[in-house]
């Protein structure tokens, strides 16, 4: 038997955030059931959903019929959580307009995450094209963590991210030695994705990481936020997530996950080379060319003036993370 | 004169004009309550006292060409009796929003505002803006009247030439406020070339009809 050694960041849930926080989050004693299962229980289709509909809230405001259970080995109780309404109001989402009012609004407008259809196939033993809830079932479920999220453009949030750990996905795909890189493919669909009609960025938006970080245990796969299903503009209803690596890293309604030999191009490294690399790691002393990332403006902190705090090495997960980049030199590699 | 032209040689209502939008920003913040702007407040005044301030040099830029090629136009004459004015506003919007910027960078102590400030100014995104900013000072000051007189109409002239340096440095430094190109930038500098360059094509025609006429009298 496996003796899990507690890591340094691990903390005992006493020391979690206060519930009101998490007032929508159903007790972690409940079973983790699927929402098909779920639905079935009241027959499928309009009748399923209306059903759903009234049910108590602290039940249906599960992630897609997922109860999330909170993981207290990812809850720093010096991380507060930014408000849901921050987090879902003001998004980076080019499919959806470049303002970041724009994909609360356009992303709402008709656009179906629902089902979904995601593929994982490159060089790997199991290749696979499945729904999405099939593969968050196959994952067994959702936990949520508490991560820190910086963008580029040098502010931060902290997201509760419900879903799964990506490694687990790494494991089912059964990736062949060749295997090195692992790409993340957004959804491509310019009839229903406005910003897709227009060249502002190279369509579909690609993502990539090395099999190492994918397979890191902090590299989660997002289907949650507080313990809702994550919200279209947040790139629902599977969304990447590298905490230690800036925002645009974390590629949003994912279609297809690749296994691959070769460094991709990321979609930021195509369109600005000399800007974005496709390592994106947080690094305070390797500045952006046209601004410092020395700091960052914590949204939602101290009112209107907000607050300011200078940047972490990988975002505060250095200890974690430092070893994958050991010997490289981040000001190449950024 | 026309009724449009008549309202807009008044004073007030050009004031009215300029200061009415700078208060913007009060309406989703404090009515409307909407989420994305009161997110990060301060971005959000900061990028708005910036559109302003750049709406306003490009205005008062346009309307020189304006009076060149309509001579007749009351409207374009009515603008032009208000240019010191709007030019000293796009100063004064300009001011507010590198304000606005120090503030943005406030990290509870002044040294670490400054030492953050002094990082960015020195990126040519806010160095752009920082020679513009300077630029538009010196146009304010020598604005007065005073000192109009002082220098005298030419030196004036030669100074405020620098206006439409500013208004380069500008346009630079609004497409690297953003991280794809922002469109907008070509709809707020583009009708101000194309009147420049009406103007030159204008004054360049008219020396020539002028050129064969001095030959002859020669
Ligand atoms: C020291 C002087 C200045 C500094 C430090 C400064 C700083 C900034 C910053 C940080 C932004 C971008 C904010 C963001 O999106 O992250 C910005 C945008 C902008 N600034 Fe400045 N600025 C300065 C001077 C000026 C001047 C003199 C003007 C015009 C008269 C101006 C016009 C603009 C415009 C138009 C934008 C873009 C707004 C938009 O497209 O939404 N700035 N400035």
């Amino acid at each position: 038997m496996l003796i899990r050694s507690p890591k340094d960041w691990e903390l005992p849930e006493s020391a979690a955030t206060p519930e009101r926080d998490y007032l929508l989050r159903p007790r972690s004693s409940e079973p983790s059931f699927p929402r098909r299962d779920f639905l079935k229980a009241f027959g499928y289709g309009a009748a399923g959903f209306a059903a759903a509909a009234l049910l108590p809230r602290r039940l249906a405001a599960t992630t897609a019929g997922f109860p999330t259970r909170i993981n207290p080995a990812y809850r720093d109780p010096a991380l507060e959580p930014t408000a849901y309404e921050q987090i879902t109001s003001y998004n980076n989402f080019y499919e959806f307009g470049t303002d970041k009012a724009d994909p609360k609004v356009r992303a709402n407008r008709g656009w179906q995450t629902e089902p979904w259809t995601v593929e994982i196939g490159g060089l790997i033993r199991n290749p696979l094209k499945l729904d999405a809830n099939d593969l968050v079932s196959k994952m067994g479920g959702c936990e949520q963590r508490v991560y820190r999220f910086r963008c580029v453009e040098a502010w931060s949030m902290v997201i509760p991210w419900d879903g799964f750990p990506l490694a687990k996905l790494v494991k089912l795909a059964d990736p062949k030695p060749e295997a090195k890189f692992v790409t993340f493919t957004t959804v491509h669909d310019p009839r229903n994705i406005p910003g897709q009609r227009s060249g502002i960025l190279d369509w579909p938006y690609v993502e990539g990481l090395r099999l190492d970080e994918a397979n890191h245990e902090l590299a989660f796969i997002a289907t949650g936020i507080y313990g809702r299903p994550i919200p279209n503009q947040n790139g629902a209803p599977l969304r990447l997530v590298v905490p230690w690596k800036y925002g645009f890293k974390c590629g949003k309604s994912l279609v297809k996950i690749d296994f691959v030999a070769r460094q991709p191009r990321n979609t930021w490294q195509i369109m600005a080379p000399d800007e974005y690399g496709f390592y994106a790691n947080v690094n305070p002393n390797v500045d952006h060319p046209r601004w410092s990332q020395a700091s960052e403006r914590v949204i939602g902190a101290g009112g209107l003036f907000g607050g300011r705090q200078r940047t972490l090495m990988f975002n505060g997960y250095e200890k974690q993370v430092a070893g994958l980049y050991q010997g490289m030199d981040l000001k190449r590699n950024y | 004169m026309s009724f449009v032209s008549k309202v807009l040689r008044s004073k007030p209502v050009i004031w009215t004009l300029i200061v009415l939008p700078g208060l913007w920003p009060a309406w989703p913040l404090f009515v409307t309550m909407d989420d994305t702007a009161r997110t990060d407040p301060l971005k959000f005044i900061l990028l708005h006292f910036g559109l302003m301030g750049c709406l306003l040099l490009v205005s008062v830029l346009s309307l020189t060409p304006l009076r060149v090629l309509a001579p007749k136009w009351d409207v374009a004459l009515a603008l032009n009796r208000h240019r010191r004015l709007i030019g000293v506003a796009a100063f004064a919007y300009a001011l507010l929003h590198f304000s606005v910027q120090v503030l943005y960078q406030y990290d509870g102590t002044l040294a670490g505002t400054l030492d953050q400030l002094g990082r960015e100014l020195q990126k040519p995104f806010q160095l752009t803006g920082l020679v513009a900013l300077v630029i538009l000072l010196v146009l304010a000051i020598t604005s007065l009247h005073a000192l109009v007189r002082r220098l005298g109409g030419r030196t004036w002239k030669r100074i405020h030439r620098l206006a439409y340096v500013a208004a380069a440095l500008v346009a630079y430094h609004q497409v690297s406020a953003h991280k794809v190109f922002p469109i907008q930038v070509l709809w707020i500098f583009g009708p101000l070339v194309v009147l420049e360059l009406a103007r030159m094509w204008k004054s360049r025609t008219k020396v020539s009809e002028i050129g064969p006429d001095d030959t002859k009298s020669l």
